[in-house]
């Protein structure tokens, strides 16, 4: 059993298993609404639609993390991890980064992703890696 | 002077404290929140069976109904906890234990958190465990260091807040810590190189902008107005209290407005707060700042209207920090990074000192003093508290 179908957000998780970045937005009024919910505050709609987005974004803030903390085994440190804001839906996601050192990240850079995993144990999360668009 | 019902109108007559080492308690964690309990209701020279209620935060795992048979307890008639899983709720508990007194649900309430490693485990794991959900473990974000580290890059690079500033928010922190006997920086001389060469754990945090944990309990015995005054110590009043979150914070995966984004997330709370007491910064004598981390307690002196983004360096001064003629003191105990952190339970238990006179670095003169909870959590708090009702 895959937890990750269980929750509002299991379409993203599907779509990420199939290669694609898929993102709710409201079936009445169209607006995006990240974190995954039930219902449309802005116009009372219940009920979303997902739509895939490139996985083009810019850099909303990072941390580069350099303690070994539990659950983080199987990333090497320093490792770095972002909020990424998708291009054109205003959706920020959590997800890794390729590390620029020495350089750091800049917020606002912008960035290109790619769909990977991070392994949690045994557990395989499907995971988005960005890098700087060249 | 306002009419709103919680000003003035509880009051806390008595505070206790046990502080260790973390993984060193002598006693198991309830036993030591027994002995916390037992403290307050001495200091204030009451029965501790006549406590009635109890009001815990942050995930604590003593129950209330577990305590009755220690103390004595002839009636439990009101528990309750304020959701989230950090320090945000600390400050709200004052609230909804003056609720419980101010409807009649219970006359005598202990606010309290207790915390020993070998019962609750870590408290910054316990704290994360609340949270933790696969978009952050997927981005290898699986502790509070690095979700407050994120918020603070952003303060940083984003809004130009000179990270250096941090720095006299620590050096105050120490500088009052140093000449508190029960703090863990009691007696040392902090250099400030000490925080500069520290090892990074999540940047732009290096070891010294964390606090670190220690095993403890504390609890204050909240009862009326009218009831404290008959009570051994001088009462310190309750003037106000705001908990929650606006529209635009919360829990949301780091999809917060963006004007909220780089706070504490108290901007709301804050304005609550103020115009339920009919107070405002200026009428403030000194803060008990929870600082998880150090550019979070900065977010919060901003949040609650001490200084801006842009004007942050004229405030946050080591030497308008201190209690030696600062003009905003802040953790006159040397709050959760130099006095000790139980999961901040010590700032609420130094405000009462400080505004009975007892704090080892007495404000002169100070009337009142701000509570502010643990910024940077979705569901934050704050209260004034004060040693007459102005
Ligand atoms: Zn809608």
């Amino acid at each position: 059993m895959n937890h990750r179908l269980d929750g509002a957000d299991a379409p993203y998780w599907q779509g990420l298993e199939q290669g694609r970045l898929l993102l709710p937005r409201c079936a009445h009024c169209a607006r995006w609404a990240w974190p995954a919910g039930h219902r449309c505050a802005a116009c009372g709609h219940i009920g979303v639609v997902w739509e895939e987005r490139p996985l083009k974004a810019t850099l909303y803030s990072w941390t580069r993390t350099w303690h070994r903390f539990g659950m983080t085994e199987s990333l090497d440190v320093p490792y770095v991890s972002i909020v990424a804001e998708v291009a054109d839906c205003g959706v920020r996601l959590m997800g890794r980064m390729d590390d620029p050192a020495p350089a750091d990240p800049r917020i606002g850079e912008a960035l290109t992703g790619r769909i990977d995993a991070t392994l949690v144990g045994d557990d395989r999360i499907p995971a988005i890696i960005w890098s700087r668009t060249a | 002077m306002t009419s709103h019902p919680l000003y003035g109108t509880t009051a806390v007559a008595g505070v206790g404290l046990r502080q260790f080492k973390r993984g060193a308690a002598p006693l198991p964690e309830r036993s030591l929140l027994v002995e916390a309990i037992l403290d307050a209701c001495a200091e204030a020279g009451l029965d501790p069976a006549e406590v009635d209620g109890f009001v815990s935060y942050g995930d604590d795992k003593n129950e209330p109904v577990r305590l009755m048979p220690d103390l004595g307890t002839r009636r439990l008639s009101y528990s309750a906890a304020v959701w989230g899983g950090g320090g945000g709720g600390i400050a709200g508990a004052f609230g909804v234990a003056a609720a419980a007194i101010l409807s009649g649900q219970a006359s005598a309430v202990i606010v309290f958190r207790a915390l020993a490693e070998g019962a609750s485990g870590r408290m910054s794991a316990a704290v994360m465990a609340h949270h933790l959900n696969d978009h952050l473990l997927a981005a290898g974000l699986v502790a509070p260091a690095q979700m407050c580290a994120i918020r603070a890059q952003r303060l940083f690079e984003h809004h130009g807040v000179n990270p250096a500033l941090v720095e006299d928010l620590v050096r105050a922190s120490y500088h009052h810590g140093r000449t508190n006997p029960e703090a863990v920086a009691y007696g040392q001389d902090f250099d400030i190189e000490t925080l500069r060469t520290s090892r990074w754990i999540a940047e732009p945090f290096r070891l010294y902008d964390c606090s670190r944990e220690n095993d403890g309990a504390g609890a204050l015995l909240l009862v009326s107005a009218e009831r404290a005054r008959d009570l051994a110590k001088p009462p310190v009043y309750l003037l106000g209290c705001a908990q929650g979150a606006e529209a635009g914070w919360g829990d949301l995966m780091e999809n917060d407005a963006d004007d909220l984004y780089a706070t504490g997330g108290f901007r709301a709370v804050a304005r609550d707060l103020y115009t339920q007491t009919g107070l405002s910064p200026a009428d403030i004598d000194c803060v008990q700042l929870y600082e998880n981390f150090d550019a979070q307690g900065v977010m919060s002196l901003i949040d609650h209207g001490f200084c801006t983004y842009e004007n942050a360096a004229e405030v946050i001064r080591f030497d308008n920090l201190i209690a030696q003629g600062g003009a905003l003191p802040v953790n006159t105990a040397g709050g959760n990074l130099a006095q000790g952190f139980i999961h901040g339970i010590g700032l609420p238990i130094e405000a009462v000192r400080q505004l009975r006179g007892e704090s080892a670095n007495p404000v002169a003169g100070a009337r009142t003093c701000l509570l502010a909870g643990g910024p940077g959590a979705p569901t934050v708090s704050s209260a004034i508290f004060a040693n007459a009702v102005l």
